[in-house]
């Protein structure tokens, strides 16, 4: 009943699904988004669809035809093409294989997927019973075989930029993440046990609350730096010693010359055992660690500030343990961010939230294992800035909240009082 | 040695310091007397450094009060905190390193004060095992182990036994004949009798007394004197009259008494001991000064009467 009472219990309650619903809808968002209008080709070779697609004019999709097949890279390069945002395949064998492909230039969101892939079912349906039976199109319908859709993308058709590079950048942001939450708790708890037993007063005494502050989170941040060394020090010797003893085969090279033979010369290695692949020749490993402990370093000090300012000002433990909601969903986000940014990279908002300090970590730990494209490297840099930026900041505002609520005990803690501290 | 000069402090509107001054003497102790909330808490933050003043300033050995000056003082906060997962040495070794002084230093007073306070078997133990007692002996240890200049302690007997009320108190003194200064915020008004060589009374953010122990007294003794004599006590009465108001005695034996009186109509000692000579034998006389405790709730109501009228 206590806790029902609470201030902050009831901001919570309805801040929190506000937050989460925020979220959702942001996501959903970014996946169905109506902006543009979406220019499609449809490649029909041998005239089909007779030039028809649908009676009525869509509302984010006009369509050309044009009665030849265009290839991936003329269509991702050529002037006559560039307004157009799609393309779809109609050829010959559509009627027994059922299967279609549309390439696109920039990924296309869920609701303009479904609406192409609708008109297009719709279209085969009437020409079907038109030219092949005699029954009905609801008829029809119900006993047809669904048509098969494949997405690809135009400028790189054959997938080669496969997103399994990107689900080792997401890797390395989950793991950023994870030792953000790890030892932001540890901050927290940590401010808040000195708080509570009271020693802090003590050690107020002897250093100003900036310096204990600071001295704290670098403390942790190093600790932490050591944790992730032991890390890297650990996989990278297991990951050599399984190489040397446990799998010796896989890269011997007999058993690359067997496998070769076995499946033809035109598929290469890497087809057989991508994992392999991925963990010992793909991921540029000096590069990423290099970056993963900068953007660590600079979430963990951005977002560690955060955990201080909860820990120094909570009244009470289940204050402090309300107000961790708030900043673990925001970790959160930044993980849904990563996720987006692997499914959805080089749009717009993937690149934005890759300037934020808020989810930055995380989707620049994505963008840099696609890697970035000639004299587009200052994006990282711009971001690493933003983010330091940002956490000195914040570590000022933390510092300040800490000065002035590390001495107060068994208050509620209330939104005005903190902006109060921010100030002196 | 530490001079408090016309400090204020206001926290949300109110005022919790209101223009205090005081100075703290090199070697003297000073009781920082006053009810709860009071601000007592707030002025000895103040000259820790916790907090600053928003008015005034405190100096130190005649300078600005500097964070070099924090490590020549001890300070020991009402509400005692220590990490309860740590050794008695760690903990005291921390402290001790956070307050400037090299690891051998600290080894060297550590060993001094165990051994002082012969509690060398605890030295391996963790804090959450202690009694409350003996985390308040090590408390105690972390405040002296670097040899302040100043001590500032605030309840400095909370949570003893009477034995290690007299132990710290001794330990006190040892200080100050060192030369120490030692400001002592209390509610135990004996202890400020018995070990403060002068007093602050505060009350609401407002300095309303400043003094030796003995001068406060003075300034507030009220005509009371205490006569001890052998004789009739019916005999000793009358021979008062109306000049003289008995307050209290005391029954030593069937004629053998004291007796607490005031003075009435300008009468003086001379004019008691001519009123009673010749009535009993007069084996004592002197004036009664009035307690700290009692000059203390004294002082502090009558602040109450004048803010309510």
């Amino acid at each position: 009943m206590e806790r029902f009472g609470n201030r902050s219990f009831k901001w919570l309650m309805i801040l929190g699904p506000l937050l989460i619903l925020g979220l959702v809808y942001l996501f959903l968002s970014s996946t169905t988004s109506t902006k543009k209008n979406w220019k499609v080709l449809i490649m029909d070779k041998n005239e089909i669809f007779d030039g028809k697609l649908t009676a009525s004019r869509p509302q984010n999709l006009s369509f050309d035809f044009i009665n030849a097949f265009v290839e991936y890279d003329d269509f991702a390069k050529d002037e006559k093409y560039k307004d157009y945002d799609l393309a779809v395949q109609i050829n010959e064998k559509i009627v027994s294989n059922k299967h279609v492909i549309i390439s696109y230039k920039e990924y296309p969101p869920e609701n303009i997927q479904r609406h192409l892939v609708y008109y297009v079912e719709r279209r085969l349906e009437e020409i079907m019973v038109e030219q092949f039976t005699d029954l009905s199109v609801s008829k029809f319908r119900d006993i047809k075989q669904s048509l098969q859709f494949n997405l690809k993308d135009a400028n790189d058709p054959r997938n080669e930029k496969s997103t399994t590079a990107s689900w080792v950048g997401f890797g390395f942001g989950i793991l950023i993440i994870l030792f953000v939450f790890m030892f932001g708790m540890t901050i927290l708890r940590s401010v808040a046990r000195e708080k509570s037993n009271r020693i802090v007063e003590v050690l107020l005494s002897s250093v100003k609350a900036r310096q204990l502050l600071t001295g704290k989170v670098l403390g942790i941040g190093f600790s932490a730096l050591i944790q992730f060394t032991a890390w890297v020090v650990i996989i990278g010797f297991g990951l050599y010693v399984f190489r040397l003893t446990l799998f010796p085969d896989m890269f011997s090279a007999g058993f690359v010359a067997d496998e070769i033979a076995k499946e033809g010369a035109q598929n290469p290695l890497s087809n057989q055992s991508p994992f392999v692949e991925l963990i010992y020749s793909q991921i540029h490993y000096t590069n990423m660690l290099i970056f993963f402990t900068l953007f660590f370093l600079g979430g963990y000090l951005f977002y560690g500030s955060f955990f201080a300012m909860i820990g120094a000002s909570m009244g009470s433990e289940s204050d402090g343990q309300q107000f961790v909601i708030p900043i673990t969903l925001l970790l959160f986000l930044a993980v849904l961010s990563g996720y987006y940014t692997v499914y959805y990279p080089g749009t717009t908002l993937s690149e934005w939230i890759g300037f934020i300090p808020f989810t930055s970590p995380m989707v620049m730990m994505v963008e840099l294992s696609n890697g970035f494209e000639d004299g587009s490297a200052w994006k990282l840099f711009l971001s690493l800035a933003i983010l330091f930026i940002s956490a000195f900041f914040m570590m000022r505002i933390a510092g300040r909240i800490y000065k002035n609520g590390i001495l107060r005990f068994n208050h509620r803690l209330k939104l005005n009082m903190l902006l109060k501290w921010t100030k002196k | 040695m530490i001079t408090v000069e016309n400090v204020s402090k206001y926290f949300n509107r109110q005022t919790i310091l209101h223009d205090v001054s005081f100075a703290l003497n090199e070697g003297e102790i000073l009781g920082l007397l006053g009810p709860n909330g009071a601000g007592k808490t707030t002025l000895m933050r103040i000259i820790n450094q916790i907090i600053s003043a928003d008015k005034g300033h405190v100096t130190f050995d005649g300078n600005l009060i500097q964070e070099k000056h924090l490590l020549e003082i001890g300070y020991l906060p009402e509400e005692r905190g220590l990490y309860q997962s740590m050794t008695v040495e760690k903990q005291i070794a921390y402290l001790g390193r956070l307050r400037g002084m090299s690891s051998v230093d600290v080894k060297h007073q550590l060993n001094y004060w165990l051994d002082k306070f012969d509690i060398q078997a605890w030295r391996k133990l963790r804090i959450e095992e202690l009694s409350k007692g003996m985390a308040q002996k090590i408390q105690f240890i972390c405040t002296v182990l670097h040899a302040p200049k100043v001590l500032i302690l605030d309840e400095p007997f909370s949570g003893f036994d009477p034995l290690n009320i007299e132990l710290i108190r001794q330990e006190l003194l040892e200080f100050k004949k060192k030369g120490h200064s030692i400001i002592i915020s209390t509610h135990n008004m004996n202890s400020v009798e018995e070990i403060c060589d002068r007093a602050v009374l505060i009350n609401k953010g407002q300095k309303l007394l400043e003094g030796s122990i003995q001068e406060i007294r003075e300034q507030n003794k009220e005509g009371l004197y205490k006569i001890s004599f052998t004789g009739n006590m019916i005999a000793f009465a009358n021979a008062l009259w109306a000049g003289y108001e008995i307050i209290d005695k005391e029954v030593h034996s069937d004629d053998t008494f004291t007796v607490y009186l005031k003075m009435r109509k300008g009468n003086e000692i001379n004019d008691l001991l001519n009123a009673v000579i010749d009535q009993v034998k007069i084996t004592g006389i002197e004036t009664v000064l009035p307690s700290m405790e009692k000059v203390f709730v004294k002082t502090i109501n009558a602040q109450k009467e004048i803010s309510s009228e």
